[in-house]
């Protein structure tokens, strides 16, 4: 697999303040890569370095091996990026914006363009000024998924869509990961990044703090356990891997070790098993392991 | 009346709250730029200067500019007169215009902001927002005028009397009243707070149009524009105080008018569908320098029309510029000297002014690129595959041509104008206009290189260069009566180049500046390819 974005080490300072301070990860070709983190954790930071808009402080960043600050020309004409925020000009229709980008940036598909206002239901003759936050948003959108880029920089990328914007946001996304090309997806809707990411970055004050596919980081994490026995279940209390047990009557709930799981059902047998329900950790689960203290 | 109202008195206490700083900038800026310069005409009036100025102000292009006088002989021109008569118009318009973007902020703005919806879940009437913003401006107009009337009052002029000082004051604060009505019907009529700016804006530049045709050609008819009831009072000479009294009921009509549309409209709709807008873009859109035209267009067109103006302005007065200027000694200094004839060396000085005002041009250009970063237009733009070298230079580029074309029209106009107004007696020719303003070609190209400057290494300082634009402009204007020591003129970058056409071209000045410009660009490129982009951040 190709390595289309290399970060290695990355700090950033602005002033005094230490905004990355060790931002290392990957994304490959044919995959999407989901970026999270909380507020002011160094998410857009690193992705205004990554395109070259501001100037590392120090490590190693690269897209499709080049520098992303002295290659930035080279790099851009293959990719395509939606800022969180997108701020247009008051006085232009969202078409005449579309149209813009779409030549500003080369290339570009007209039927692609048509097709993408239609699905995402946007007025391209109204003035930007008159569009609410989700509709700048689609205008964002529309334009960087009518080019033809082998990278996809999303930075919170659906702030502001309704349900139904998402869901066709990402039945896009899934048709041109299937076409090969790498996606960095920066979200803080964690159900999105969960269907389309094959692997999370999560960042935290400026430090990346896990990387791994899902499977991977829910290996990690506690599963939720919901138990109903014969015999006394109190006695699963005492188990190893057995965490915030709470017991009704004669059924429990507890989160377990994943790697405690054959012992704890082990135990669990010789109490007769009743009924054995596991939940693997949600993204959210893990994200809130890592932000609760 | 209380579904309508409820709490207005609330929101107006609010506003007053929120406001006050606005509101103390508004009363002494407009209230000291309306009154305060009786001295400085006080100056202009000594010797012959009441006669000379009263044969200057009939000519029709300035009756068109600032408005008739009833005087009828130069001899009955009092200081009084003269001042109404050149000041009352353009206060009366700055107070109209303010209160316009002021009432519009209020009402259609907050709407826009989602700020009205917030509020009006709470137990406030439906109108009480638009009421409490009206009697917030029609408070801040009495302000106004008691203000104006004492500052002129307090500096003991025979000719400027208490009733002619308090009815000036009025005439400027009901003009503000008056342009509040109108923000108020367009802020209901109008779907957004820009086209309601806009219009009202439009409106009043209508009206002052038409009354510079009907002031020109029958007086009279100028009194059925409401902005005729403003100046038309002729404070200090015939104190016609109904006039007021038609602009109050006509302000009454209005602003019930706007209440009744109000009341019958949903919030954030507006009477006038929204226009619809291209689907997809024009060719001529679709490049770096297409975008930079199009955001550019409003501030470019508007100020090359300024330049037209005042170039035609000053060209008028070429006619009389004999009378003009020798009747009075603060002209004289600022204006003559000796060995040239009086309009080559009027040209020469007016030249400078006018062309460093040729050069807020550029420099807005150059600050528009650094505001459009900090609000975030450019991000998506970024990563394609324009350079920043094509952001930087194309900025450059559009400052640059549009000082060249400033220049033209600033100059063309002025030598236009003035051929025509000396008629067969003409001494200098169109192309002794243009050589003359295109000899400044340098200072505009230096005032651009400083933006640029700044642009590069020190964006947030971007604003400071207009600081010592008016810094120069200043000491340009000023210079010849002040008598500056040299070095302490020769801080404001014009005071290098020769004035022509009194003064011969200077070649290597004309060069030297203009390198150190084209530098200054260069070193700003350099900053700017090796910055951070400042986004929000």
């Amino acid at each position: 697999m190709t390595e289309i974005v290399k970060v290695q080490g990355l700090q950033k300072k602005f002033g005094k303040f230490q905004a990355l301070s060790d931002v290392t990860f990957s994304v490959d070709a044919g995959e999407v890569v989901g970026f999270i983190g909380p507020n002011g954790a160094g998410k857009s930071t690193t992705i205004r370095t990554l395109l070259g808009i501001i100037k590392r402080d120090a490590g190693n960043v690269e897209i499709f091996g080049k520098d992303v600050w002295k290659d930035s020309l080279e790099i851009h004409k293959r990719i395509s990026y939606v800022p969180g925020d997108v701020s247009l000009w008051g006085s232009l229709t969202g078409g005449e914006i579309i149209d813009l980008f779409l030549k500003l940036h080369g290339g570009g598909d007209k039927q692609k363009r048509d097709y993408l206002i239609k699905r995402f239901e946007l007025d391209p003759k109204k003035k930007a000024k008159g569009y609410s936050k989700g509709n700048r948003q689609k205008v964002g959108l529309i334009a960087a998924l009518s080019v033809d880029s082998d990278l996809y920089i999303f930075d919170e990328p659906t702030s502001g869509l309704d349900p139904l914007m998402e869901a066709i946001f990402q039945e896009e996304v899934e048709k041109i990961k299937k076409s090969g090309k790498a996606i960095l997806l920066s979200s803080h809707i964690l159900s999105e990044v969960e269907r389309l990411a094959d692997k999370v970055v999560i960042i935290r004050q400026g430090e990346i703090v896990e990387t791994g596919t899902l499977d991977e980081l829910r290996h990690l994490a506690r599963s939720t356990v919901t138990l109903a026995t014969e015999g006394d279940v109190t006695e699963m209390a005492t188990v190893n891997g057995v965490f915030d047990f709470k017991q009704k009557d004669n059924q429990a709930t507890f989160s377990a070790d994943n790697q405690y799981l054959n012992d704890i059902l082990m135990e669990a047998s010789k109490l007769g098993v009743k009924k054995f329900e596991s939940v693997p950790p949600t993204l959210e689960d893990l994200f809130m392991r890592h932000y609760e203290g | 009346m209380k579904e309508k109202f409820a709490r207005w008195d609330i929101l107006f206490l609010q506003y007053l709250k929120r406001d006050w700083k606005k509101i103390i900038v508004w009363v002494l800026g407009l209230g000291l730029f309306s009154a305060a310069y009786v001295p400085a005409f006080e100056e202009i009036a000594k010797g012959k200067g009441l006669l000379g100025m009263y044969e200057t102000l009939q000519n029709p292009a300035m009756i068109s500019m600032v408005g008739p006088t009833p005087i009828e002989t130069a001899t009955d021109y009092t200081l009084g007169a003269m001042y109404s008569h050149e000041m009352l118009l353009f206060c009366g318009l700055f107070a109209m215009i303010i209160a316009v973007l002021h009432v519009i902020g209020h009402t259609r703005k907050e709407e826009d902001l989602g700020l009205t919806e917030l509020v009006r879940s709470f137990q406030v009437g439906r109108q009480a927002n638009a009421l409490a913003t009206i009697i917030e401006t029609i408070f801040i107009n009495v302000l106004l005028a008691l203000f104006i009337g004492g500052v002129m009052l307090s500096f003991g002029v025979d000719t400027i009397t208490p009733e002619g000082s308090f009815l000036f004051g009025a005439s400027v604060g009901m003009a503000g009243v008056i342009g509040a009505g109108i923000a108020l019907v367009m802020a209901q009529i109008m779907s957004t707070s820009s086209g309601a700016t806009g219009s009202a804006l439009g409106i009043i530049g209508l009206l002052y149009i038409v009354r510079a045709g009907t002031d020109v050609s029958n007086v009279d008819l100028s009194m059925i524009n409401p902005l005729g009831w403003t100046y038309l009072t002729y404070p200090f000479t015939e104190n016609n105080w109904v006039l007021l009294i038609f602009a109050l009921i006509f302000s009454i009509i209005v602003v019930i008018i706007a209440f009744a549309l109000e009341g019958a409209r949903d919030m954030g709709a507006g009477y006038l569908p929204q226009r619809e807008g291209r689907e997809r873009a024009k060719k001529s859109l679709l490049s770096v320098h297409g975008l930079f035209i199009k955001i550019n267009k409003g501030v470019i067109i508007g100020w090359l029309i300024a330049f037209v103006i005042m170039g035609a302005a000053y060209g008028s007065i070429y006619g009389d510029m004999q009378t003009f200027l020798e009747s009075n000694e603060m002209m004289k200094q600022m204006f003559m000297h000796s060995g040239v004839s009086i309009e080559e060396s009027f040209t020469s000085t007016i030249m400078m002014v006018m062309i460093g005002l040729v050069s807020i041009l550029p420099i807005a250009i150059v600050n528009k690129l650094f505001s459009e970063e900090s609000r975030l237009h450019l991000s998506q733009l970024y990563a394609t595959k324009v350079t920043r070298s094509q952001f930087y230079w194309t900025s450059i580029g559009l400052a640059i041509i549009a000082g060249l074309v400033g220049i033209l029209l600033a100059a063309g106009a002025l030598g236009g104008t003035a051929i025509t107004a000396m008629g067969d007696s003409s001494t200098m020719n169109t192309f002794g206009f243009l050589a003359a303003g295109y000899n400044f070609l340098p200072s505009v190209l230096f005032f651009t290189g400083l933006a640029a400057l700044a642009l590069g290494w020190a964006p947030k300082l971007g604003k400071v260069v207009y600081v010592y634009l008016g810094y120069s402009f200043v000491l340009n204007y000023f210079g010849g009566i002040l008598d500056l020591p040299e070095w302490f003129s020769k801080t404001a970058i014009q005071s290098w180049i020769p004035q022509m056409p009194m003064e011969d071209f200077d070649v290597p000045i004309f060069i030297t500046i203009t390198v150190i410009s084209i530098a200054f660009m260069v070193i700003g490129y350099l900053g700017y390819s090796r910055r951070d982009m400042i986004e929000g951040a």
